[in-house]
């Protein structure tokens, strides 16, 4: 009964409260009033109801697993407390917090509700708003060096850190590079340490210790783990393949993948992710589209867990023992699925082009690349020099696929999205593009000359429906989808139901938080 | 009857000018452009301003809204209709490939909802006060009142999950030899998107018609010992037919526009569910094109509306 009267009043309030945008001095910068708004928040009910259980509540932002330090405070729910830290941090009553969010899903307008509920419980005020526009400079903007004023107008963000390398969650708070955490020194020596080798014994250490700093200071409050949910048809198997980070690359097998005949004999798999006006070029999100999932493959592959494992294009590697020389020689016969050699020419060339990709580059591939001092090919072989060690070295070219130099030299860095290329693009995959029927269909068939065993599937017919849009549960339910992944709870429920799927969770690095905007003050909206 | 064509042709230039430039001063108003949908909020917090300034300088963003404003309009006069900003692709590349989607599904509803919105609205005059009119007044104003997803989503949940008669969406499919394979996908979005059209037509032709057989004109007729159907048909039906053609005539931008929900709702590559797209992404030369020739074809619906309606009624003079 008690949080239905909070929902109903956090529901009044939200209707009634006006958004205050003064500048102030909000207390938030004392890490009392960051724990207090940790403690007033239920997250195992909000995971429980909310979510309905698809969801892990979270105690840092590095997800569960090898590198998760032991014995950091969960902040488990416990208003009293929360009370008593405002208490003691002299919180100001009267003031309200400014909240922000950058989704467009119900489920966050929900979760806004609920978190107003929660806080107002304790003292403190909270309006939220969506942002709309150049979202990016809304939460990112930088203050000027040494100030002690946020350039951004809010008080807090909900948002989430998707990461590829667990850096990515950490090296954000580097003095001067965050828009809503101030520097400090202890913290950028933390962040140091976490890029400071690639030994992973030694990476474990440093990120225990930045996770216990973090977990007392809070920069980022952590709310939950989001999983990622893989479904099939009963009617295809993996024949052993590994399920894993969807979102990326990994060894999932899918030459071996089979699917039951249609009626006319052919194996056919039906996905989602096909283009609706050009194929999303694979620098940027390397693993979410059709096409750069079976129509490119990488030097590297991963496992489940996006951890390099071996060769893929590449027949062996070596880093030295100081990271700073990486070697990587390519298979022999590897061919583009034009028929044009691929050679180590290609990586290079595509090493070079994507280093000069204005914003809309992957952040991991982004530091690996910033970090070289030269690359060369010799024969077979591609050679990289490195300026600083990058820990991230292995993982990088085992999620960034080569592009044909042949097709693409030339191109216009900043409009490189824009070729004509991406109309039908070339790869080296074990599937190539048969058919493109923009906006209907993309038609994959085995690629013949595939450096791998030729895949078993005859075809897979991808249609332009995404990840997100309200056509996945019709397309699944009429046979149109085999197989595809969704963080959306109520896709997943939807498809649970459905006895011709199966739905397999997955653990990702996908942390939703609130981001506390801990600059003495805020400038004025 | 040349004359006034000509005039009102002309007519139309200042008409799409001003609205051109209000469509143009709209998307300039909304938060953010083209690279701030380009660009994801976490990447673009590592970017430099430079790096920014690459990217609007080569999407031509840069400039100033006047400028802007003015190259596209010289480039439009000049039928160049620009490239979109997001994939590069030509304007009238990706319009002409999404109007062949959008003209099957809106000749299909237009033809339909017309034929079957007049029969049910002649019906409904001629027996009017019985339980066929009253039956058919109420399933028109449901028709009209019911919203088209919700018409759109029953009847896939109904013919295409449960009873598994047509395809629960899209246009094409890998396995079709032929254009006319693809009918059995026309057939729903065709008839939820002619539904309310229908209802709309019936209504109007019930209401046209009855003032029609009030008419001193059709006693004159009766009088003459006339055959009913002559009389209803002939002489009735065609007077009332004037309003009929003034409500369909406005539907024919639909032609171009395409049906954005119907389209949405039933995966239907079309010109609709590209201008939703495009205007998510702040992809303006998009946007623009295809909201010009939306309102062209409202312009031109109206021409082609004061024109029919001239041919039906020897009363109408344009002039």
């Amino acid at each position: 009964m008690n949080k239905i009267v909070m929902l109903a009043s956090a529901a009044a309030l939200a209707l009634t409260a006006s958004h205050v945008t003064a500048q102030r001095a909000s207390k938030l910068s004392d890490p009392r009033v960051r724990q207090a708004i940790a403690y007033a928040i239920d997250m195992d009910t909000i995971v429980e109801t909310l979510f309905e259980g698809k969801a892990i509540v979270a105690d840092s932002m590095i997800p569960n697993g090898g590198f998760k330090a032991e014995g950091l405070n969960a902040y488990a729910y416990d208003p009293d407390k929360a009370r008593q830290l405002l208490q003691e941090a002299g919180w100001d009553g009267n003031q309200t917090l400014d909240v922000v969010y950058y989704y467009g899903d119900q489920m966050t307008v929900d979760l806004m509700v609920v978190l107003q509920a929660y806080l107002a419980d304790v003292g403190i005020d909270m309006t939220y708003r969506r942002l709309e526009g150049d979202v990016g400079a809304q939460l990112n903007m930088l203050p000027e060096e040494g100030s002690d004023t946020s350039a951004v107008t809010w008080d807090i963000a909900y948002g989430a850190k998707a990461a590829l390398a667990l850096q990515e969650y950490y090296n954000g708070y580097r003095s001067g590079r965050s828009s809503y955490s101030p520097g400090s020194s202890k913290r950028d020596e933390l962040v140091d340490a976490i890029n400071a080798s690639a030994d992973p014994a030694v990476q474990k250490k440093a990120f225990e210790e930045f996770e216990r700093f973090e977990n007392e200071a809070l920069s980022d409050i952590p709310l939950y783990y989001q999983q990622l949910f893989i479904y099939e048809n009963e009617r295809m198997s993996r024949n052993g393949g590994e399920y894993g980070n969807d979102q990326f690359n990994y060894d999932w097998n899918i030459v071996n993948w089979t699917v039951e005949p249609n009626e006319n004999g052919k194996e056919v798999l039906y996905t989602n992710n096909a283009p609706a006006q050009f194929f999303e070029h694979p620098w940027l999100n390397p693993g979410i589209y059709v096409f750069s999932k079976i129509g490119l493959d990488r030097l590297l592959t991963a496992d489940g867990s996006l951890t390099p494992k071996g060769g893929q294009l590449a027949s062996d590697y070596s880093v030295s023992d100081d990271g700073l020389s990486v070697s990587f020689a390519l298979k022999d016969g590897l061919t583009w699925h034009d028929g044009d050699d691929l050679t180590a020419e290609d990586v290079v060339w595509s090493v070079e082009t994507a280093q000069k990709l204005p914003g809309t580059i992957n952040a991991v591939f982004k530091a690996t690349f910033d970090s070289i001092e030269s690359i060369s090919a010799d024969g077979n072989v591609v050679n990289l020099t490195m300026k600083r060690l990058d820990p991230n070295v292995l993982l990088t070219f085992s999620q960034f696929p080569p592009l044909p130099m042949h097709l693409l030299d030339g191109v216009n860095p900043a409009e490189f999205q824009q070729h004509p290329f991406w109309q039908n693009p070339v790869g080296s995959g074990p599937y190539k593009i048969a058919e493109v029927q923009m906006n209907d269909f993309v038609r994959f068939v085995p690629f013949e000359n595939y450096h791998g065993a030729v895949a078993n599937i005859d075809e897979i017919v991808a249609f332009p429906s995404g990840e997100n849009d309200a056509n996945v549960i019709k397309n699944a339910e009429a046979g149109r989808l085999d197989f595809g992944f969704t963080k959306s709870v109520g896709d997943v429920k939807a498809l649970e139901a459905m006895t011709h799927m199966r739905v397999v969770p997955a653990n990702i690095p996908y942390t939703r938080s609130l981001r506390v905007n801990g600059f003495e003050k805020i400038a004025e909206n | 009857m040349l004359t006034y064509m000509i005039r009102r042709l002309l007519n139309t230039i200042p008409m799409l000018l001003v609205i051109s430039f209000l469509i143009y001063l709209g998307l300039e108003l909304t938060p953010g452009d083209a690279v701030s949908h380009m660009v994801d909020p976490e990447i673009a917090s590592q970017m430099s301003e430079e790096e920014f300034q690459a990217l609007r300088e080569a999407l031509g963003l840069n400039k100033s809204f006047i400028q802007r404003y003015g190259i596209w309009l010289t480039n439009v006069v000049q039928g160049d209709f620009g490239r979109s900003l997001s994939g590069g692709v030509p304007i009238m590349e990706i319009v002409l490939d999404r109007l062949p989607a959008t003209l099957e599904l809106s000749v299909f509803a237009l033809l339909f909802s017309t034929i079957l919105g007049s029969a049910l609205g002649l019906i409904s005059a001629l027996r009017r006060g019985s339980v066929t009119d009253n039956g058919l007044t109420v399933l028109g104003m449901l028709g009209v009142s019911i919203p088209e997803f919700f018409f759109g989503l029953v009847s896939i949940l109904a013919f295409a999950l449960w009873l598994d008669w047509l395809p629960v969406g899209g246009r094409l499919l890998p396995e079709y030899d032929n254009y006319w394979d693809h009918v059995p996908n026309i057939i729903l979005p065709g008839i939820v998107l002619s539904l309310m059209m229908t209802a709309g037509v019936m209504r109007y032709s019930r209401a046209a018609m009855l003032d029609s057989l009030s008419r001193e004109f059709i006693r004159t007729a009766r009088a003459k010992g006339l055959p009913a159907w002559r009389i209803n048909i002939l002489h009735a039906f065609r007077v009332a037919l004037t309003p009929v053609i003034v409500l369909i005539g406005f539907r024919l931008p639909i032609l171009i526009g395409g049906s954005v929900i119907i389209e949405a709702v039933f995966q239907w590559p079309g010109v609709g569910s590209e201008f939703i797209s495009a205007v998510r992404g702040s992809d303006y030369p998009l946007v623009m094109s295809i909201a010009l020739l939306s309102v062209f074809a409202v312009l031109m619906a109206s021409l082609i509306v004061d024109v029919l309606t001239a041919l039906i009624d020897p009363r109408v003079r344009l002039s």
